[in-house]
């Protein structure tokens, strides 16, 4: 066996935020052989990321310490270079992508220019015409279309996944023995995803680089990894082969992480009941949510952007129905007209038979009792300058309901007990608060005024994988105790899985496939549900499929 | 227990906490006393006088109608504040109160048309039994003429009478010029920017929060406020209806609005997709909610520090134009001080310092409580800061 490309041993990295050390990574060693991959999975805040950077030398060096530990990379601590030396490694033999595609970009330069200006400085003797050949070789190497025509090309012009790839090819230009990818996927569609992870195993193949592959989702993880880290509060609580952690996790946080994925999480025992009989609540008959696009001087309407275009879709009471697709394909702005928070442009939507487009805010008071929404952003969903109180008792006034100030409090305290919160949390502000406990306090806003159907936004796509699924079962439990009706919006198959009873697929502004879950996950018949199932990373590949 | 606290009523503990909070009301708090109470701090009459067994009150006879209502409504502020009620009542009831006020002293009140200082120095007056005289025994436009003051002489060097801050070019002590002028500084600051501020977060919020065609209309009426030169318009009024404060106020704040608005325009656009407002109007919550609970608290920081500049601005608008000689003929303000202290052939310290000093206090005063109330409005920097 050859002598490993990058071997960290006893890593430590502190943090010092005001008087406070933090250890941020604390004692972590692990080796990546020539050509192999190994990914480092945790949830957020582990300090997987921090890892990454200190591997590469990138965190700023008043905040960031090593008191232990080294980093060999061919044999030569990095820890022990100065920034002369370490600039000649970042970059020529340690390459890094980022998760951001839209902000790893310089926006006002061209991507040739940006992938050159690399060049140019690992390469100080190479000509102009030679990097340009070069620049171009790389882009058609991560698979760019008409790669010399785009050189000239600025990141905006070119889509999220795009963008990614050029991250890449300008990671690649110089060659790089060792790539380090920091979640490089995360912001991405799942379609997108399966064709960037594709390309990075591919060229890995053609170049024989190694790959630091940093991911927080395990279907990533079992697609890419040969080895395999998990991290935990800055240690690494196991490490292995991928096959062997993913299939006998001997650490208990391991398998709690597995456990908590959506396709692992025990299903609840009392799904609904095909055969029940069961009343629409919703109907929605051929809605449009168009946005006029407006050009020239006088401002005419040139075109349309169809959101929703021509949608139809019946939702029973007390059914949870999954609204998903990837990104632009129009489901939240369908969760939103459904609420009347976005006009629609035609159509119908009736809640227990009574119509709702066209009506006026007065109008609609009485039905805006009925239905509520939940949304994704733990940051924006709360108001931040009032009390938990305040949020959950001012709809309950705005409606009447309790008949005093102290009815509500009390109200609002048995619907923090219901969302599994402490009472006292209460008289708290939203930013006292973590990403999870947000959520649910977002969700006893949703149940304020006990309301017969919920919109749920992606309210578990911010999270990480264990609160997911508290989130989720929490979710479920409610359902169960209120006989809640809920469309649920989101991009993650396995949650559909999990969670939903029909599942309704949305591509480019129009539902292209609506059924029973089983059915449409199990047995796709439009080609789009097809691609969509076949790009989700799985864990256990084998098990499914048609 | 805090639990039944208002909102208005938090934003208000937090704002008074700290201590550049206490500097800045302390030096407010001092402006006001002074304003309210000039006349019976610095005038040529005396307080209260005896003579030939009969008491009389020069001062309290000589009372013109803004003194009266200034009074009244002061102490009907200090009696608000012990009568247990909710803040917004208690601002409403302030301002009918203070209206009322204004209309009954313009109607009841008639004070002698003509004031001569001199007399007050005559044999009727010295020769009473025993008189109680204000602190400064000086009225600000008294000019001493019958004392042969020569004017503009520095603090305590005259001998036989005592300026604690000089005398003014006319010969009147600068010390009773500074306290009366506290009232146009403090009002034009605070009317003028208070009208603006109002025009501006009604237009502007409505024209973030509708859009489109509402938005597009007040864009244009903002662009044309915008393009009003301020100036002209009030050398314009000086010449057709004559000098009034009042005017001033008006003209100052009708032009001076386009600002917040646009301020309040951006934040209202930008807040008004965030989740929690979409989450209100789920909720079904009243318009004056959703624009003033859940939108404009969020997006008031950058307007406060506006506004901090827009009352220093009011203040200095008005010594602008007190330097130009379009300022209030006779009364007295620190930015016309400050004139003369420029336009006299040798420098008079005396004449630049004090109003000078006076308006950057204020200026800074405004400033600090700008921030504080920034601050108050922000739990999460509250919290930071160690205020909790």
């Amino acid at each position: 066996m050859t002598a490993p490309l990058l071997e960290v041993r006893n890593l430590c990295t502190y943090l010092q935020s005001g008087k406070q050390h933090v250890k941020a990574v604390d004692g972590i060693s692990f080796s990546i052989p020539k050509g192999d991959t190994f990914c480092l999975v945790g949830e957020s805040g582990s300090g997987k990321s921090i890892s990454a950077l200190s591997v590469i030398g990138l965190l700023p060096s008043g905040i960031a310490s090593h008191p232990h530990g080294e980093i060999l990379f061919n044999g030569e601590d990095l820890l022990k270079l100065d920034d002369m030396q370490i600039r000649a490694v970042r970059g020529a033999k340690i390459a890094m992508i980022f998760q951001e595609p839209m902000t790893s970009l310089n926006p006002v330069m061209t991507i040739g220019a940006q992938i050159t200006e690399a060049l140019y400085i690992h390469h100080p003797e190479m000509g102009a015409d030679e990097a340009q050949a070069r620049t171009i070789k790389a882009l058609e190497q991560v698979q760019i279309p008409d790669a010399a025509s785009r050189f000239r090309n600025y990141p905006h012009q070119l889509s999220g996944g795009q963008r990614q790839r050029v991250m890449i090819a300008m990671a690649l230009a110089c060659e790089p023995q060792l790539l380090i990818a920091d979640e490089p996927t995360t912001a991405l569609d799942v379609t997108v995803q399966a064709e960037i992870l594709r390309l990075i195993k591919q060229l890995q193949h053609d170049t024989g680089m190694s790959v630091l592959f940093i991911t927080h989702d395990f279907g990533v993880v079992a697609q890419m990894a040969q080895w395999v880290g998990v991290m935990q509060r800055g240690r690494l609580v196991e490490v292995g082969a991928c096959q062997t952690v993913l299939q006998q996790p001997q650490h208990a946080y391991t398998q709690q992480l597995l456990a908590a994925l959506p396709e692992n999480l025990a299903k609840p025992p009392v799904l609904s009941n095909p055969t029940q009989p069961s009343t629409p609540l919703l109907e929605i008959q051929h809605l449009k949510v168009w946005f006029p696009i407006k050009k020239g001087v006088l401002r005419r309407t040139v075109d349309y952007v169809r959101a929703v275009d021509d949608v139809s879709l019946t939702i029973n009471q007390g059914e949870i129905v999954a609204l998903v697709g990837e990104s632009g394909c129009g489901k939240t702005t369908l969760g939103r007209a459904v609420l009347q928070l976005e006009k629609p442009t035609s159509g119908s939507i009736q809640l227990q038979g009574h119509e709702l487009v066209g009506l006026s805010e007065r109008e609609l008071k009485p039905w805006r009792k009925q239905m509520q929404i939940a949304f994704q952003d733990p940051q924006s969903s709360l108001n931040p300058r009032l009390l938990v109180a305040t949020t959950l008792t001012e709809p309950m006034k705005a409606h009447g309901i309790g008949h005093n100030h102290d009815e509500r409090i009390e109200l609002a305290a048995r619907l923090l007990d219901s969302v599994q919160l402490d009472r006292d949390f209460l008289w708290r502000y939203p930013h006292e608060f973590s990403g999870g406990q947000r959520q649910r306090i977002g969700l006893a806003r949703a149940l304020a005024l006990n309301p017969e159907f919920i919109v749920c936004d992606e309210i578990t796509s911010a999270l990480d994988v264990s609160v997911q699924a508290e989130i989720l079962q929490l979710l479920l439990n409610i359902r169960q105790q209120r006989n809640l009706t809920l469309l649920f919006i989101t991009h993650n198959i396995g949650v559909v899985e999990y969670l939903s009873d029909r599942t309704v697929v949305m591509y480019q502004g129009k539902i292209v496939e609506a059924g029973l879950t089983a059915q449409v996950c199990g047995a796709p018949e439009h080609a789009y549900t097809q691609k969509l199932l076949a790009a989700v990373p799985r864990l256990h590949r084998l098990s499914l499929g048609a | 227990m805090i639990s039944r606290e208002s909102f208005a009523a938090r934003i208000w503990r937090k704002t008074l906490e700290g201590v550049g909070v206490s500097v800045a009301l302390g030096w407010l708090g001092l402006l006001v006393v002074c304003a309210v109470f000039a006349p019976f701090l610095a005038n040529s009459m005396p307080l209260l006088m005896s003579k030939d067994g009969t008491l009389s009150a020069p001062v309290i006879r000589y009372l013109n109608e803004d003194d009266v209502w200034l009074l009244a409504a002061f102490f009907w502020a200090v009696t608000l504040v012990f009568i247990p009620l909710s803040f917004g009542r208690r601002v409403v009831l302030f301002l009918l109160g203070t209206f009322a006020a204004i209309a009954l002293a313009y109607s009841l009140v008639k004070p002698p048309v003509l004031v001569i200082y001199d007399d007050f120095r005559s044999r009727d007056y010295t020769t009473a039994d025993w008189r109680i005289m204000p602190p400064i025994p000086y009225a600000p436009t008294d000019y001493l003429r019958d004392l042969a003051s020569k004017g503009l002489e520095a603090p305590l060097a005259s001998t036989d009478r005592v300026h604690l801050m000089g005398t003014e070019e006319n010969g009147a002590d600068v010390f009773s010029r500074m306290i009366h002028a506290c009232r146009i500084s403090l009002s034009i600051g605070l009317i003028a920017s208070g009208i603006a501020l109002l025009i501006g977060v009604v237009v502007g919020g409505l024209m973030g929060y509708f859009s489109g065609l509402v938005d597009m209309l007040g864009m244009r009426l903002v662009e044309i406020f915008e393009d009003i030169p301020t100036l002209f318009l009030l050398l314009t009024f000086v010449a057709f209806f004559g000098r009034s404060l009042y005017m001033m106020m008006v003209i100052i704040g009708v032009t001076s609005w386009s600002g917040y608005a646009r301020y309040v325009r951006t934040e209202f656009l930008k807040l008004r997709k965030q989740d929690y407002v979409q989450a209100a109007v789920a909720s079904g919550l009243p318009l004056t909610s959703i624009l003033f609970r859940h939108i404009l608290p969020n997006g008031v920081a950058p307007l406060l520090v506006a506004l901090s500049f827009g009352v220093a601005g009011a203040i200095l608008s008005e010594a602008t134009l007190s330097f130009l000689g379009l300022g209030v003929v006779d009364a007295p303000s620190w930015g016309q001080m400050l004139d003369q202290a420029v336009k006299s052939s040798t420098f008079n310290w005396w004449m630049a310092v004090f109003p000078g000093g006076a308006i950057f206090m204020t200026v800074f005063s405004y400033n600090l409580l700008g921030e504080a109330f920034r601050d108050a409005i922000d739990p999460q920097l509250a919290r930071n800061s160690g205020g909790q």
